[in-house]
């Protein structure tokens, strides 16, 4: 077997093996040290597809309809703000939650605890720890929201599941209810931000934000 | 902010039957798939709303051929293959004019600065980047657990192809990483 043949075959599959691949290997340094870094590229390959990307592609509309579209677009967007700021300005932060839970909507249905690692690097991004046993989160995600990292958490209770965003650096001064879309939450002030839940059944949300209060613990020096 | 999501199609259809219908564990077996689903459909189509537009219409379709599916353990593979189809449908139907993904992520550049794991948000951006012939068998092979035949026989090419485009589209990361890429193999890409 060549050089060329064995990264060929490391290169497709960094994680396969061949006797002719392990023969060429016993002898071949370089191409030894080739298998090394494909196969920590090809780890962190598979840790970067395990999240969804950011979507960075979009549908346009034709040539024609673009200055009409642009125009209509931030017509309705500054209706939209105006709207939401003039009509229920202490929601705007509960409405942006319940619409980034709508754009996760696998999230509620993931049943398969997630491992520690995984809810750790959720969590990492917000500078938070969480003093609760993992087999009750089913979903771990650090998201982009409101110019930040939170994490997204969906817990599962005997009521069903509960969705979590701890908001670090979204501050409340006092507990918020709110009901929206099907979803009903609770936002309440913590030491550093607040913590968002949501249900779409009849779980005890007040029961998970008192626990999320005593659980979360706030790591200093976070952004 | 987006309007409410569509009903899915698995809980109309988990509505439609009784429990103690026989055919309501597919749609649980369909369910508990979803978020995979959406994921790869999310890599293939970069864009959010197609991914969930593809996965809407993959599951109808995987329901209206359930009868198909003679073996639930390769129920995975089986839905991932419908997804890959319908995304390629619905890029030769629609003809999407795409923004220029350079010109797109550079609108992310904040989120990059605030990412804690710059390495990975890299690896996204360089796999977001990766033309489709090459993202495409590496997604099947790392997300899907197909084998380099079966993406072969699933994307109607040589194994040999298959070979060159996994090996090309991690040489392209890479160099995409700051790793010096190997020299490019020279194999012809001919259908099986």
């Amino acid at each position: 077997m060549s050089c060329e043949q064995a990264r060929l075959q490391i290169g497709a599959d960094p994680s396969g093996s061949a006797p002719e691949l392990e023969q060429h290997l016993q002898d071949c340094e370089s191409c030894r040290q080739f298998r090394t870094e494909m196969r920590t590229l090809d780890a962190n390959i598979r840790r970067a597809l395990e999240r969804p990307p950011a979507s960075a592609v979009t549908p346009r509309f034709t040539a024609t309809w673009r200055p009409w579209a642009l125009a209509a677009s931030v017509l309705l967007a500054t209706l939209a703000v105006l709207a939401v700021w003039l009509l229920h300005p202490s929601d705007t932060l509960a409405r942006e939650v319940v619409a980034h839970v709508q754009e996760e909507p696998e999230s509620w249905l993931a049943r398969q605890n997630v491992d520690a690692q995984s809810i750790d690097s959720a969590l990492r991004g917000a500078g938070v720890k969480l003093d609760i046993t993992s087999d009750r989160i089913s979903y771990a995600q650090s998201c982009w929201f409101r110019d930040h990292y939170v994490p997204h958490l969906v817990v599962q209770t005997a009521q069903g599941p509960v969705t979590v965003m701890i908001l670090r650096n979204q501050h409340v001064s006092t507990r918020r209810t709110f009901r929206e879309d099907g979803m009903s939450g609770v936002i309440v002030p913590a030491p550093q931000g607040s913590i968002a839940v949501l249900t779409r059944g009849g779980a005890n949300i007040d029961a998970v934000s008192a626990q999320m209060q005593q659980d979360v613990r706030w790591l200093p020096n976070a952004h | 902010m987006r309007n409410s999501q569509p009903e899915s199609p698995v809980s109309s259809i988990s509505e439609r039957l009784s429990g103690a219908d026989p055919r309501a564990s597919i749609t649980q077996l369909f369910e508990s798939m979803r978020p995979d689903l959406l994921r790869f459909a999310h890599w293939l189509a970069r864009d959010r709303s197609l991914a969930e537009d593809i996965v809407q219409e993959s599951l109808l379709r995987a329901w209206r051929s359930r009868d198909t599916l003679k073996d639930r353990g390769a129920a995975r593979a089986w839905l991932l293959t419908i997804v890959r189809r319908e995304h390629a449908r619905l890029y030769e139907r629609k003809r999407l004019e795409l923004v220029s993904l350079d010109e797109a992520l550079e609108t992310q550049a904040p989120a990059k600065a605030a990412d804690p794991e710059g390495d990975l948000f890299t690896l996204r951006n360089a796999i977001m980047k990766l033309p489709i012939e090459y993202r495409e068998p590496l997604l099947l092979q790392v997300l899907g657990g197909f084998s380099t035949e079966e993406i072969a026989r699933e994307l109607a090419l040589s194994s040999t192809a298959v070979l060159t485009r996994l090996f090309r589209a991690r040489n392209k990361l890479r160099a995409f990483c700051g790793m010096s890429p190997a020299p490019d193999v020279s194999t012809s890409e001919a259908a099986p």
